[in-house]
């Protein structure tokens, strides 16, 4: 008996981005961070892409593919750290879905990357740190972090939009 | 006929250029307030609960429940030697300690629901704590119920 896929070329793309995004994932993941939590969020620049480039469709499969395969190479597939992860990719395709809705027809209205880029990493750092606050450290005391993380969610969303806006400059058509 | 364009110019200015439009502004200016909100609300401004009753542990003992309302010193037998603490109106702090670093005493006073402090080298850690405010601190998802 032989098994048959037929893959069509969107199916392609979403398997070269998602390879992408893992690969910046397991590197970053290498570095040590100033304070748990605080990392640069580079493999989010693959999943800004597709969602500017390709609509939320592409972009959603592409971050849960990320979530899962880099959890199950790191070897933190369901623990604490997946869950966050898992949550705070859902929550920032969530609230980029929000707000590009209104825009949806009206294309030369929408925010550029930038834009973009911090809404998606005040919502990660936000889902990630309710999920913690909620599951693992139920204790008040834990929102004195909220500002340090904020602040840093602003300064590394910047970045990884302009990292993003610069990708979308260059030509990408081929992918 | 047109003059010749030179491509590695074109191509390098169109790669760097970084356009915003309004939306990204709006998204900008939002960004910012938040920022002054949260650090306004969660750093500079006092949590309007009101703590109850002070929660004791020494060393591997039981923690002990002292009432926050009558104004009394206690002095703790720690590992290291005495360590004293005042209650007074709804506040606690150590004013004494048996340590050298005394980060106990510098923490001054604790008066909002769940603060915390403690002195390391004398095993003594006290937290004040509110019957009303919600406590949530039973549960975790990696302990179940504790």
């Amino acid at each position: 008996m032989q098994l048959h896929f037929t893959t069509r070329h969107d199916d392609h793309r979403i398997a070269l981005l998602a390879a992408l995004a893992i690969s910046i994932h397991i590197i970053e993941s290498a570095f040590p961070s100033p304070l748990p939590g605080i990392k640069p969020g580079l493999a989010n620049v693959i999943t800004l892409f597709c969602f500017i480039r390709y609509g939320w469709q592409t972009a959603l499969q592409v971050s849960l593919l990320r979530v899962l395969i880099s959890s199950l190479l790191l070897g933190s597939f369901l623990s604490p750290t997946f869950l966050l992860s898992l949550s705070g990719a859902l929550l920032s395709l969530a609230s980029l879905y929000i707000v590009q809705w209104p825009f949806r027809q009206h294309l030369k209205y929408q925010p550029t990357a930038i834009g973009y880029a911090l809404i998606a990493s005040i919502s990660h750092i936000c889902g990630q740190f309710l999920v913690a606050w909620y599951f693992f450290i139920p204790h008040p005391g834990l929102f004195k972090l909220l500002p340090v993380f904020i602040t840093f969610a602003v300064l590394l969303g910047l970045l990884s939009g302009i990292i993003t806006q610069l990708l979308i400059n260059t030509d990408t058509a081929k992918i | 006929m047109k003059p010749e364009q030179k491509p590695d110019q074109q191509t390098l200015s169109s790669t760097f250029a970084l356009r915003i439009n309004g939306a990204d502004l709006v998204i900008l200016v939002l960004t910012i307030m938040l920022l002054f909100w949260v650090y306004n609300r969660l750093w500079f401004k006092q949590s309007s609960g009101k703590a109850d009753y002070l929660v004791v542990q020494i060393d591997t003992q039981a923690p002990v429940q002292y009432p926050l309302n009558q104004k009394r010193l206690l002095e703790l037998e720690g590992r290291k030697g005495k360590s004293i603490i005042e209650i007074s109106q709804g506040k606690a702090r150590f004013i004494h300690s048996a340590c050298r670093n005394q980060f106990c005493v510098f923490h001054g006073w604790l008066s909002t629901p769940g603060d915390t402090t403690a002195c390391l080298p004398n095993r003594i850690s006290i937290a004040v704590k509110s019957h009303s405010v919600k406590d949530t601190e039973h549960f975790d998802a990696l302990a179940g119920e504790r």
